[in-house]
């Protein structure tokens, strides 16, 4: 026992140093990439005449600061030491007051879509895969299809258009839909091992079986599965949040994607790629309990 | 079931590339008489907000989605082999160095890092500059996985053993990865070229919907689906859904192409 729990403290050590590694320089390359994208010197805040001298002044020293990436990066480094992200050239707010609110919509969807679509997925999925023949899998497999085939941003643009479902449903219809196809593989394949079959022949109900045996069994599966949701969760509430107007973080990305709002995309992207890497970590850990 | 797929992927080509050819008007042509009209003989399908053919429109945006989604594809396929297969017979340091660089562009969620990406480009490109640095940028973002996946089959042919018997016989790697490697490769190589060729489409109608895809007046499926944003599913003609009903149409046929593949 003492030799698994220290394989899997050593694992989440080497994990967690290359996740750290993997941000930073993902953060690294934001910085490169908007620095040097074209216009980036130009403020917004330079037309507004209520803006006194002294701002102007202010803001030619900071673009001053920003000449070189190297300078740039080492400023933002010492801000997000002390937890300051940087004012938001856009809106002319502390980032951090901009993210607070966002984070707490953005996480709220993505919880009740996440959720909402894993129910569906195991709703139809632990019925389907118990039954004997593929006539269940041959109805479900044409809808899912097409689902599958539907981009999350037309998907919304439908909901939209015939003016039914919201943000949740197209979340959840999303993730929903993708993980069905691979729990009821899972599924159909766990429900043919030999001691399925054998608790069958002895006449153990279908319910008792997947309550007490299908799945605790598959859990840790399903668990690696529910990180990639949330993966693809994070990937889809951009488009959802931008067409539904959802004032999250994914609408607040695409926002200061389009002014190139520095400091804003580079703590979402720090906040995605915790995201992802804190989900990715999480999943092979369950890996290698599971090997254990 | 692939054949149909094929044979109707193609004639959905043939049809778009027929209207292209013989319809009076550009995508871009302009009727001002006819703003939002409905299907007429001139206009077939109707017009949209500023005039323009809608026919011409959707053919135009098939034809480009498709040979942008395909050649984007390609190059990543390219790409993810000439990394998958360096990383799996290169040192391991300089494997692992790759293999990082593919975790890299991994880290973030996949559209995120191609608005990322597309912002920090000008957004006043011309219109086709914008639709091939759109497929550009796909194809360079989008290889990474494949590169994992590639790497893998890679190193399941390394350790064979008719592949240790060719080493051991004297080949030159160089030689054994042409005649011997590649070809084991091209079944996984041309699966990843068809999975790539949806996920483009996808991720460009997505990238589309957020104004960051192929800028107007070039058709592309992003832009209309943007279009119909504030259009009425109820008040305005049923036309306006073929855009989305030819973009399902066209995933599902790619889709099952790479199922039966």
């Amino acid at each position: 026992m003492r030799q698994i729990v220290r394989r899997v403290a050593l694992r989440v050590v080497w994990h967690v140093a290359r996740m750290a590694s993997l941000i930073l320089l993902s953060a690294l390359g934001t910085v490169w990439l908007m620095r040097s994208a074209p216009g980036y010197f130009s403020d917004m805040r330079e037309t507004d005449p209520r803006y006194a001298e002294s701002a102007r002044a202010e803001l030619e020293l900071q673009r001053e600061q920003q000449k070189t990436v190297s300078g740039m990066t080492g400023k933002l480094l010492k801000g997000w030491l002390v937890g300051d992200l940087g004012q938001s050239r856009q809106y002319d707010v502390p980032v951090t007051t901009l993210l607070r609110p966002r984070v707490r919509v953005s996480v709220q969807l993505l919880l009740d879509g996440i959720i909402a679509g894993w129910l569906a997925a195991l709703a139809i999925a632990l019925p389907l895969s118990a039954r004997r023949g593929s006539t269940g899998e041959m109805l479900i497999a044409v809808p899912s299809a097409i689902l599958l085939a539907i981009p999350t941003g037309a998907m919304a643009i439908l909901c939209l258009m015939l003016d039914a479902g919201g943000p949740i449903l197209v979340l959840a219809t999303l993730v929903g839909v993708r993980d069905f196809k691979l729990v009821y593989t899972l599924l159909r394949q766990t429900w043919t091992d030999p001691c399925f079959l054998q608790a069958r022949a002895q006449g153990i109900g279908t319910a008792r079986m997947m309550v007490a045996h299908l799945l605790p069994g598959i859990a840790q599966h399903l668990v690696a599965l529910a990180t990639m949701s949330v993966v693809l969760g994070l990937s889809a509430i951009v488009p959802i949040e931008v067409i539904f107007n959802v004032p999250g973080i994914g609408q607040l990305a695409w926002s200061a994607a389009m002014n190139r709002d520095l400091p804003v995309l580079l703590a979402v992207t720090l906040l995605m790629a915790v995201g992802v890497g804190a989900m990715s970590i999480f999943g092979a850990q369950m890996a290698t309990v599971e090997a254990a | 079931m692939r054949r149909a797929a094929i044979v109707l992927l193609c004639a959905l080509v043939a049809t778009a590339a027929s209207v292209l050819l013989w319809s009076p008007t550009g995508y871009a042509t302009q009727d001002r008489e006819q703003i939002s009209a409905p299907s007429s003989a001139r206009h077939w399908i109707g017009t949209d907000d500023l005039g323009r053919d809608r026919s011409v429109r959707v053919a135009a945006a098939l034809l480009l989605g498709l040979a942008g989604a395909s050649a984007a594809s390609a190059l990543a396929a390219t790409l993810a082999a000439i990394v998958g297969v360096s990383a799996a017979f290169a040192p391991k340091p300089l494997a692992r160095a790759l293999l990082y660089l593919c975790d890299l562009f991994l880290t973030l969620p996949w559209l995120f890092l191609l608005m990322t990406v597309r912002s920090a480009l000008p957004l006043t490109l011309a219109p086709l500059q914008s639709a091939a640095v759109t497929f550009i940028l796909l194809a360079v973002l989008g290889w990474p996985a494949y590169a994992r996946v590639t790497c893998a089959g890679t190193l399941r042919i390394r350790n064979a053993d008719w592949f240790l018997q060719a080493r051991a016989s004297g080949l030159h790697p160089g030689r054994v990865a042409i005649r011997h490697v590649m070809p084991h490769l091209r079944p996984l190589l041309v699966t990843q070229f068809l999975l790539c060729i949806p996920a483009f489409l996808v991720s460009e109608a997505n990238l589309g919907t957020l104004a960051l895809g192929i800028s107007e007046p070039v058709p592309s499926w992003g832009a209309m689906l943007l279009s119909l944003e504030h259009a009425s599913a109820f008040s305005g003609p049923a036309w306006v859904f073929l855009p989305i009903v030819l973009l399902i149409v066209v995933l599902l046929l790619l889709q099952l192409l790479v199922t039966e593949a």
